[in-house]
């Protein structure tokens, strides 16, 4: 990472960490930099500035709607509070605890899955009236098992595992749902392109994942169900039974 | 949360949401991931002190700001490196704070003409950087030049972009 010329100057150190082009020691540097020197901090605040304009090129899309039930349950928690380096040692934990899930999933799935708290979370006290026993899904399409489901009501945790071949298609999303027993279908969220994934969900919506509720998951536009209910195939789906 | 804040905040989501999830989507190219970081960064503002009341204040540019600076940390914890990992615990992420509120945006047209007016190679690996979070060491690699070349592409590309800004 060393180089035989002179260090750039400050100016362009600073618009190099605008733009987020740096790494190691020089990210280290330019971050240090940025929280002692009220000058360099300016000049990156200026770049960030010059740069702006840029994002009116980036097209807006409309985020899930559990998106915002995460943020409101968040926000509502009274939590101590967090730094950021304390938030994104978290975020590294988790990080590490899905790759080392993921490593283990093929002999273990639902046992792995089911045992893995968020030690962040665990304290937490669990939504009125949800059973507090871990909860699975298998949800099957096609006379096989394609995800696991595995949820932790007492962490309000939802972790899925994909166990078997799911569509995929770039320009088309699927879509999480929760159905409870006679009741309409509300969206989790759409899934990602991946083998495991974790959501924490807002009371409202934890209450609903109890005994006899369905897990499904349907096929939508990019970005989700615009209608706020299913409208494609359900791809897979099975019913919440305790662990 | 009081209830009036709670709308604020709620109105705050409403007008902002889709743009920062836009810009979530386009440098993560994950939903999960962009949801997570969207969700991350109406967290932050809203538990860092006064930083809400700024958010209302600045509009978009700011949070937008917040946003990619979250898909690039998150982008970096992907990769990996011990490197930049250690480089990411050991100083707190400098987030724009209530100075970068002063800072007017860059007046679009004038971006544009300035970045035309740029070597190609030098516009091109900008807004690789800009839009896809890509790093110097990325986009050597994908350009199979060595490290220094790049840097060098690049800063003399953001000189000359200064320049012709400040005229």
């Amino acid at each position: 990472m060393t180089e035989g010329r002179s260090p750039p100057e400050p100016v362009t150190t600073a618009a190099e960490h605008a733009l987020g082009v740096l790494t190691g020691e020089e990210l280290r540097d330019a971050r240090r930099r940025a929280q002692s020197d009220q000058q360099f901090a300016e000049e990156v605040a200026r770049w960030r500035g010059k740069f702006a304009p840029l994002y009116s090129e980036i097209e807006a899309v409309d985020p899930p709607g559990a998106v915002w039930g995460n943020i409101e349950a968040e926000t509502t928690r009274h939590m101590p509070a967090n730094d950021n380096a304390a938030a994104l040692h978290r975020q590294i934990r988790i990080w590490k605890s899905a790759v080392g899930a993921l490593s283990v999933i093929a002999a273990s799935l639902v046992v792995m899955l089911v045992v893995e708290p968020r030690p962040d979370l665990a304290p937490r006290q669990p939504p009125s009236q949800a059973v507090v026993a871990p909860m699975v899904a298998l949800l099957g399409g096609n006379g096989s098992t394609k995800v696991v489901a595995s949820w932790d009501p007492a962490a309000r945790q939802l972790v899925l595992a994909v166990a078997g071949d799911m569509p995929t298609n770039p320009d088309r999303s699927k879509e999480l749902w929760v159905i409870p027993p006679n009741g309409k279908p509300h969206s989790l969220g759409t899934l990602p392109e991946r083998k495991e994934m974790h959501m924490r969900l807002a009371d409202t919506l934890a209450t609903l994942l109890a005994q006899g509720a369905t897990i499904a998951i349907s096929v939508e536009p990019r970005g989700g169900s615009p209608t706020g209910a299913p409208t494609g195939p359900v791809v897979a789906s099975g019913p919440l039974t305790r662990a | 949360m009081a209830k009036s804040d709670a709308e604020s905040l709620r109105a705050l989501y409403e007008q902002t949401s889709a743009k920062l999830y836009g810009i979530c989507l386009r440098m993560l190219r994950d939903e999960a991931e962009a949801q997570d970081v969207l969700q991350e960064v109406y967290v932050t503002v809203w538990r860092r002190a006064g930083s809400f009341d700024e958010a209302r204040a600045s509009g978009i540019t700011w949070l937008a700001t917040i946003a990619r600076n979250r898909a690039i940390d998150r982008l970096r914890s992907r990769r990996m490196t011990t490197d930049d990992l250690n480089a990411a615990l050991e100083v707190p992420d400098d987030s724009p704070t209530s100075l970068d509120v002063l800072e007017q945006a860059e007046d679009a047209d004038r971006l544009r003409r300035c970045l035309e007016q740029l070597e190609e190679r030098a516009r091109t690996m900008i807004r690789k950087a800009f839009f896809d979070g890509a790093t110097y060491p990325q986009l050597a690699e994908q350009e199979g030049v060595p490290l220094p070349t790049m840097k060098s592409w690049v800063r003399r590309g953001l000189l000359r972009l200064r320049g012709c800004l400040e005229q």
